[in-house]
């Protein structure tokens, strides 16, 4: 495992353990894209506001911790201002306000917002003819939502090339409404389509820097909840949103790799 | 009126290159000009409300000036998180101009009805909410409010009054005063035509307001000793009236039920008591009763 994405899973424990708050599993799913996300895009932690940066947006706004973490060890704060995870008056609520905290594009936590709030972004970009990105990470189980799909149809047909979309494959409605062929499905929304294993932090990143052809590009990553930790992964659904005890919390960073 | 708007927009862009259309497939003949003028800053994107909403609240975080426009039930009723939250809580802006107001489609039906928009929009924290009633009040408001940066929202009216007032945003207008009167009637929009009518001759007080919010409190505040009824074919007036002045208010327009007839406006608003008659005849009985 990556030293950096082992790092934020251990954050991502500590903190949940000491806030009492957090979807460890759905957090964890996501680390490798978030770590890909930061490595490729253009952005400077020193001037977060530059305009020359690219935009990445969190559109599963359940995995806030995840972002709060990857945020921190790039340099945007210290990871100790986030202990104060989703409490009374804390900047870092359980999902992300980005009015509060430094380096989060926008506020995100009911889902299917962020794919079209992407699209405009995109589509403003290209208006001013800049050279500039959107990166929006969606979940599967986000892709529940019509709008999602509405805001893919629109990017497909504005040729949206300079928009990203990194799809959660992490399976989260298995026991509701699967979203099953996904990358049949992006690809039949005339988004170019690639597959690759969302924790493989070098796939994520040669899908992430091809270069623009016409089409929004969607990077189906098929992930774990939990990946990491046996535990997580293994009981997945009933770690959904639980805080480790400080006797699970030996268990479960010992058992990260 | 919706050619006004046309003309409005035409003329902003031509001295705003931040000014960017996003329609809902609708007005696209009408605007041709102005996409034959300005096309990459004029997009007919689909008929998806909820995308539409949130890619103009995107495109106003990165100092655009999006225009969305589409019928007003399904730019407010339909979409109204995405207005709420890509709008409003994030902070980013965007002007939202609708047609369809209230009866405006009075033949479509009650799925193209919209008597709920000003509210709706109206209790959103951030949210200015302009009902313009004619061309004037409509170029004026829009000139001031769309690059403000604050999430906006317009009603195009079918119809106008003729009243020619003052217009500036968030003052309301004394259209009538009587100092012995102890009655102030208040209204919004278009209909100011017929309230103004039934009340001519009358010992009453006529206010008029083209922005619902931020309602101007301290017009409002002059007649707080006064019944105040609010007349109006639309929700959204009353309550901002009824949260702003600690004063006995009543309100005249939208009964608890669907209007399930078709026909014209003045057809429905005849029904609803809303004509000229119809509203002469509710401020005789509050007269009478006070």
């Amino acid at each position: 495992m990556d030293t950096l994405c082992k790092t934020v899973r251990q954050d991502i424990l500590h903190i949940s353990q000491h806030s009492g708050h957090g979807h460890i599993p759905t957090c964890f799913s996501v680390i490798e894209m978030l770590r890909s996300v930061y490595a490729t895009m253009r952005h400077d932690c020193a001037n977060p506001q530059c305009d020359e940066r690219d935009i990445f947006i969190l559109s599963k706004g359940h995995a806030a911790l995840a972002h709060y973490c990857m945020l921190a060890r790039s340099g945007y704060f210290p990871i100790e201002e986030v202990y104060g995870f989703g409490a009374f008056r804390s900047k870092f609520g359980c999902h992300a306000d980005r009015n509060s905290v430094t380096g989060v594009e926008w506020s995100t936590g009911s889902l299917g917002h962020g794919s079209g709030v992407a699209a405009g972004i995109a589509l403003t970009f290209k208006i001013k003819k800049s050279p500039r990105k959107v990166f929006v990470l969606i979940g599967d189980g986000e892709t529940n939502e019509g709008s999602v799909w509405e805001s893919l149809m629109v990017a497909a047909n504005l040729k949206l090339d300079n928009l990203y979309v990194l799809f959660d494959n992490n399976r989260s409605q298995s026991r509701c409404l699967p979203i099953t062929n996904a990358v049949e499905k992006f690809k039949a929304f005339d988004c170019e389509t690639f597959e690759v294993n969302g924790h493989d932090v070098d796939e994520i990143n040669a899908a992430l820097t091809t270069p623009p052809n016409g089409r929004p590009k969607v990077i189906v990553a098929n992930t774990e909840k939990g990946f990491g930790c046996k535990t997580l992964v293994e009981e997945v659904f009933s770690w959904h949103r639980r805080s480790p005890s400080k006797d699970e919390m030996e268990m479960l960073l010992g058992e990260l790799p | 009126m919706r050619n006004h708007f046309k003309d409005i927009v035409l003329k902003l862009a031509e001295k705003d290159e931040r000014v960017v259309l996003l329609l809902g497939d609708i007005s696209v003949y009408l605007l041709k000009n102005f996409s034959d003028r300005f096309p990459d800053r004029l997009y007919n994107a689909g008929i998806c409300e909820n995308t539409l909403v949130s890619m103009a609240a995107g495109m106003s975080s990165q100092g655009l000036h999006p225009f969305v426009h589409t019928i007003a039930p399904f730019i407010t009723e339909r979409c109204y998180e995405q207005v709420k939250l890509d709008m409003c809580y994030n902070r980013a802006g965007g002007n939202i101009v609708s047609c369809g107001g209230s009866f405006d489609y009075a033949w479509d039906g009650a799925t193209h009805h919209c008597y709920t928009d000003l509210e709706l929009m109206r209790m959103l924290p951030g949210m200015e909410v302009m009902q313009p009633g004619n061309k004037k009040e409509l170029g004026t408001l829009i000139e001031s409010q769309y690059a403000n940066g604050n999430a906006s929202y317009f009603r195009i009216p079918a119809d106008e009054h003729d009243l020619d007032l003052p217009v500036e945003f968030g003052k309301a207008n004394i259209v009538l005063h009587s100092d012995s009167a102890p009655l102030t009637i208040a209204t919004a929009g278009p209909i100011l035509k017929n309230v103004h009518e039934a009340c001519q001759e009358l010992d009453v007080n006529l206010l008029y307001f083209h922005t619902i919010k931020p309602l101007d409190a301290q017009v409002l505040s002059r007649y707080a000793e006064t019944q105040i009824l609010v007349v109006h074919d639309a929700f959204g007036l009353s309550e901002a009236i009824s949260s702003t002045i600690n004063a006995k208010v009543k309100y005249h327009g939208i009964p608890d039920k669907f209007c399930c007839y078709y026909g014209t406006l003045d057809d429905i608003r005849g029904l609803l008591g809303l004509d000229v008659e119809g509203i002469r005849k509710t401020i005789l009985k509050e007269l009478g009763e006070l």
